[in-house]
């Protein structure tokens, strides 16, 4: 089957009534919770992977990944009316879009975001589909060793990345890979690090540390600074939601540099959603004639850091899908959702399961199509919700919360763990220490062991297998190289990870 | 910050020591090579000597800029009332389902919770726990047959 007929069966697939009526549910859904004080893409897909348990795999993962860059979206709505990013992704989008908000041109600001989102999201979905299988059948001749190594760069990336300074960031990161050694050992089978408590055997599942960092930690923040209402809420219709005719060619250069660098960005694992939206706004900011207007309120302020977003969004399933490596927090979640519904991301999929990853593949063009085709009428309805009083806001996320952590393995222990790590969370987000490369390091450590003991395995112990085989020893010189130049404090490295100045 | 950074660190410094002594009860290899003890005893040392370079570069006085200089680890006065509210509701939630069940923890959850947090509405609060509980256990339950926690007393 040549690549065409696998595109044509994707998007029968993702056409069909039940997978179409997803698509949408899954993309409403997703703005609803990104655009919500307190929840961004990684608590809304956990919060919401329950409703998927009893569905059949596709629609399902189908859902989730409408959930997935609907909240991207959803988070935009937030920082450019309330100056209230959902996550890290939209913090940019704040510089400006929040000051085209005050200026009262909330609306153009939202349109370009969707427009941006979705020319992004759409030519990065083209390039995953012409990039996928190549690199599926590269992934399958890659052995243990090579699969470690690229975990390491991962983990690396993730642990430098993640934050503003080295050791807090690694620290943050060592901790998740040691959450993930209780439970079963995944080669042998027996329980290790579980100190007698029998709920400890199954290992610390991911959503009770996911709701508890994020969720609960974030309302718990966001309850000592409680947000002031929206003074640019005012949408106005769908006329007022595009830029002037001068704004025009700025916006078209920024969406057409903020697709390039997110869907680069995306390919590299571990680089998690942040850093392509700084990146681009940096880029936007260097190449204006008029760098200090930024901040100030211009279009492409918000058009670029937001097709970026996008862009990387689609682009990053490539290495989830490839490789099974999920390059940020979210994706994280959302391999967590694969696995539960009996799908294991990775090369073997595209052999496997070819309905499923070209169904995906191609329920993503379609959501980007519907995101667009409902967010602008429906922006009015949204910014409307982001006045629902706290009281009652926060206590309905927590119920969801609850019932995620719950339903997975039915155990109220996990709920108990989401406490704990809510409170974990709250502590370490006041000291300003980054807490996704605990969750990201919490879903890589079982692939990294596997992949650690496989290739001991393969050598007997010998662990020069590691350099001896070419990839690998590549790999692992990228790794090292990255670490090094981020402990020095130099390099691309750190400054990717700086955000940029509004 | 410093002291609260110090604390932190160590903190996970001792976590990563008891993680230690606890995998160094594995075997650490065994005939088909690397044993289940390896790779916790590796982590637990790396997450110890982290946090343990932390703390002594704080110590130093390396302290890192803090990003806001009023910034204290524990909620202030005025947000101490709330923060502590959805602390105790959530406990409450997680002891309480197990024996009164989903609707009606969630009732309660859903009734106390709003009230701590400023709600006065009592129509609007006891509507909203009802549709809460009730309404979305139904919804759950019998729409996505989702199991919920049903509780000693069967509720």
């Amino acid at each position: 089957m040549d690549i065409v007929q696998h595109w044509l069966h994707g998007f029968a697939v993702a056409t069909t009534p039940e997978n179409l009526l997803f698509v949408v549910i899954g993309s409403v859904l997703g703005t609803l919770v990104g655009l919500l004080p307190g929840l961004g893409p990684i608590e809304g897909t956990a919060i919401l992977i329950p409703l998927t348990y009893r569905m059949e795999p596709i629609p399902a993962l189908i859902m989730l990944a409408a959930i997935y860059y609907g909240a991207m979206y959803g988070g935009t709505i937030s920082s450019v009316l309330v100056n209230v990013p959902g996550e890290g992704v939209s913090v940019v989008t704040c510089f400006d879009g929040y000051q085209m908000a005050r200026q009262g041109r909330a609306g153009v600001a939202l349109g370009v975001a969707a427009i941006g989102s979705f020319v992004g999201g759409t030519i990065a979905t083209v390039a995953l589909m012409l990039v996928a299988l190549p690199l599926a059948r590269v992934a399958l001749a890659i052995g243990p060793p090579e699969m470690f190594a690229l975990l390491l760069i991962g983990f690396v990336l993730v642990a430098t990345l993640g934050g503003r300074r080295l050791l807090p960031s690694l620290l943050m990161a060592l901790v998740g890979l040691l959450l993930a050694m209780v439970g079963m050992d995944p080669v042998r089978g027996a329980p290790r690090l579980a100190f007698g408590v029998p709920e400890l055997y199954d290992g610390i599942g991911f959503i009770p540390v996911v709701m508890g960092l994020f969720g609960v930690a974030e309302i718990m923040l966001a309850l000592e600074h409680p947000t002031p209402p929206a003074p640019g809420a005012r949408v106005g219709g769908l006329r007022g939601m595009l830029p002037s005719r001068e704004e025009w060619p700025r916006v078209a250069g920024a969406i057409g540099r903020g697709t390039l660098l997110g869907f680069l960005l995306g390919l590299i694992p571990g680089i998690g959603a942040v850093i392509p939206t700084f990146a681009a706004y940096a880029l936007e900011k260097r190449l204006s004639r008029h760098p200090e207007r930024f901040g100030t309120g211009v279009v492409e302020g918000v058009a670029a850091p937001e097709t970026a977003n996008n862009a990387y969004a689609n682009a990053s399933m490539v290495p989830l899908l490839t490789l099974g490596v999920p390059g940020s927090p979210t994706l994280a979640v959302l391999m967590g959702a694969f696995i539960i519904h009996g799908v294991t991301p990775g090369a073997f999929l595209f052999r496997e399961r070819p309905d499923l990853v070209w169904g995906l593949i191609a329920s993503l063009y379609v959501g980007n199509l519907v995101l667009l085709v409902l967010n602008l009428p429906m922006v009015g309805l949204w910014a409307r919700l982001l006045e629902l009083p706290r009281a009652y806001l926060y206590p309905a996320i927590l119920l969801f919360a609850i019932i995620g952590c719950y339903s997975v393995r039915q155990s109220l222990f996990d709920v108990g763990l989401m406490l704990v790590f809510g409170v974990l969370g709250y502590l370490v987000r006041k000291l300003d220490w980054p807490v996704a490369p605990t969750v990201l390091a919490l879903i890589l450590a079982p692939l990294m062991e596997k992949a650690l003991r496989n290739s001991l395995e393969m050598s007997g112990g010998d662990a020069s297998i590691f350099v001896t085989r070419p990839i690998a020893a590549l790999l692992l010189g990228v790794a090292a190289v990255a670490l090094v130049l981020a402990a020095a404090g130099l390099g691309p490295i750190r400054r990717l990870g700086a955000p940029p100045e509004p | 910050m410093k002291r609260a950074w110090q604390l932190t660190s160590l903190g996970f410094c001792a976590l990563a020591l008891v993680a230690l002594v606890e995998s160094l009860r594995y075997p650490m290899l065994d005939r088909l090579g690397p044993g289940p003890g390896l790779f916790p005893c590796l982590l637990a040392l790396a997450t110890a000597g982290v946090g343990l370079a932390l703390a002594v570069q704080v110590s130093l006085g390396r302290v890192p800029e803090a990003e806001d200089p009023e910034a204290r680890l524990l909620p202030s006065r005025e947000a101490r009332r709330p923060v502590l509210a959805v602390l105790v509701a959530l406990a409450g939630a997680t002891l309480l389902l197990g024996v009164l069940g989903f609707r009606l923890t969630m009732f309660l959850f859903l009734v106390g919770l709003p009230w701590a947090l400023g709600a006065r509405n009592p129509w609007a609060i006891v509507l909203f726990a009802l549709a809460g509980s009730v309404g979305l256990h139904w919804v759950l339950s019998t729409g996505l047959e989702l199991p919920l926690p049903a509780g000693r007393l069967g509720l």
